[in-house]
């Protein structure tokens, strides 16, 4: 037994991103923030994962200086056990319906998803897409009609982006800054504004951080106005200026 | 001393995590979880298309297996070969080649269309990617269980008149039996851990094709203590089928291998 805890002492100091402490500033951050956050600022090490996975691991006391997540949820979660600071709102995101480019199944509107034998994709009730989902389901008034179609409930958006990207789906609800990426393979149908839910994504600084002052500076990048910018090209929204 | 070390420390690096699983999951819980829908509908399903692949895999594997190991022709090796590249694949990478080859859009999609066979996010989808990725830990094993054979035995017997049929039935199969059955346990544990090419290729959804490893992956998102109740479920049902089949092969065939419960699968 001590010779394995010796092991792992030696493996825990040859491997720099195994420790903490003397590490890489490092930034724990939605999936959906993949490809706009290294823009915003590409110095700090990012973890892109599910806010619910990167919660977890935040708790089980992950080396993380910020958290960003996908919804208020976690992070306010956080928040009340003294595991982050007070969460800010600093974008926000809608959901779209994405079919296949050919749109094998014929669908105009959300409400064509009804129909019986459409294949539709949505996320797992345990991740904020999910949830997001059923909730934007309820406000139209078809969850019966929709979840009778489901064929697949994925742990992440990418999961959902992917199998309609490769046309074995016929629809899923994604963010809208999703289905940019796969524009060339997908078509895109809107959702009425007023069914939309409120999406906000929040970001705090851990507590156990010794590197405040680097998280604080780069929580101004991503609320700066050059961050605003660079978030809404992406397709996201942006809070109002406080 | 070194060695000792050295075996000490394998050991417990192998056991402690799944120790530490059954650390936090009390026993009386675990049982508990049994009653979770999500867990019994993951393990039915698991159940289920494991053993339907598996079968097949034994099936077709067995006589594929005897063939690869008895006859000498050109290219044998590069055909022998060919059969193991999945086990150097991720199971990422099989879950996308299923897909390039029996999805809606692949490589068979307009002929499987035309017969109204869809096999995306069905349990089908399910037992091709189990299948798929086990049938090359048993393939390995059952080639070398059957190069193992004794030439003369299989040779007095065709003298005696045997066809080739009934040698490989009554002769080759229980001689490499213990070879046979050590594979077959380590592809079905292969099998019921499936994850990567599942997820990609049959999707997640309860009852159909969430699988074991699914449902933990799905419920590490809303509740930690349920995917660790389902991880421990899964150490004890991948441990009950492995020390069975051991156990069965043990007791049902002589094996060449000194020790009981690992039949080693040549000589």
């Amino acid at each position: 037994m001590r010779a394995l805890a010796a092991l792992f002492a030696i493996l825990a100091l040859s491997l720099p991103s195994a420790t903490g402490a003397g590490g890489n500033f490092t930034v724990f951050a939605a999936a959906s923030l993949t490809d706009v956050f290294p823009k915003i600022d590409s110095s700090p090490r990012y973890s892109f994962a599910g806010s619910d996975q990167l919660a977890l691991q935040i708790r089980q006391g992950a080396p993380a200086d910020v958290y960003a997540a996908a919804s208020p949820r976690h992070p306010q979660l956080l928040y009340h056990d003294g595991l982050v600071s007070k969460p800010i709102t600093f974008a926000t995101n809608k959901l779209i319906v994405i079919v296949p480019r050919s749109n094998p199944a014929g669908i105009d509107s959300v409400y064509d998803l009804r129909r019986s034998g459409v294949k539709v994709v949505i996320g797992d009730r345990g991740v904020p897409i999910g949830l997001y989902t059923r909730q934007l389901l309820d406000a139209l008034g078809i969850t019966d009609g929709v979840m009778r179609n489901v064929v697949s409930q994925e742990t992440d958006v990418k999961g959902i982006v992917s199998k309609v990207a490769l046309g074995e789906a016929d629809a899923g609800f994604v963010y809208i800054t999703d289905a940019k990426p796969v524009a060339s393979r997908v078509r895109r149908i809107q959702l009425p504004d007023w069914a939309q839910p409120s999406i906000r994504y929040q970001i705090a600084i851990v507590s156990s951080t010794p590197r405040k002052v680097g998280a604080r500076a780069f929580i101004r990048k991503v609320t700066s106005k050059r961050g605003r910018t660079l978030l809404r090209r992406a397709g996201f929204g942006v809070p109002k200026k406080r | 001393m070194f060695v000792a070390a050295s075996a000490a420390i394998a050991f417990t690096f192998l056991l402690l995590p799944l120790a530490a699983i059954f650390l936090r999951v009390p026993v009386l819980d675990l049982i508990e979880q049994l009653g979770n829908d999500v867990a019994r509908d993951a393990l039915l399903v698991s159940l289920k298309t494991s053993a339907i692949a598996h079968a097949a895999v034994l099936l077709v594997g067995t006589p594929t297996a005897y063939l690869l190991a008895r006859r000498r022709f050109r290219g044998r090796s590069l055909v022998v070969t060919l059969t193991e590249i999945p086990l150097v694949l991720p199971p990422a990478v099989a879950g996308i080649g299923l897909l390039a080859a029996f999805g809606r859009f692949g490589l068979l999609g307009d002929e499987l269309n035309a017969l109204g066979i869809q096999i995306g996010f069905t349990q089908l989808a399910v037992i091709l990617a189990v299948a798929f990725v086990e049938s090359p830990f048993y393939l390995r094993g059952a080639i070398a269980a059957f190069e193992a054979v004794d030439d003369n035995l299989i040779f007095a017997a065709r003298t005696l008149g045997a066809g080739p049929w009934r040698v490989f039935l009554r002769v080759a199969v229980p001689l490499a039996a213990g070879g046979l059955g050590a594979a077959s346990a380590l592809a079905l544990a292969r099998g019921l851990g499936e994850f990567g090419a599942t997820i990609i290729f049959a999707g997640s959804l309860q009852g159909v094709t969430q699988t074991l490893p699914l449902a933990i992956y799905a419920e590490l998102d809303t509740d930690f203590d349920v995917a660790l109740a389902i991880s421990a479920l899964f150490v004890v049902v991948g441990a009950a089928i492995l020390i069975g089949l051991k156990a069965f092969t043990w007791a049902r065939f002589d094996s060449t291998s000194p020790s009981r419960l690992a039949p080693s699968t040549s000589r």
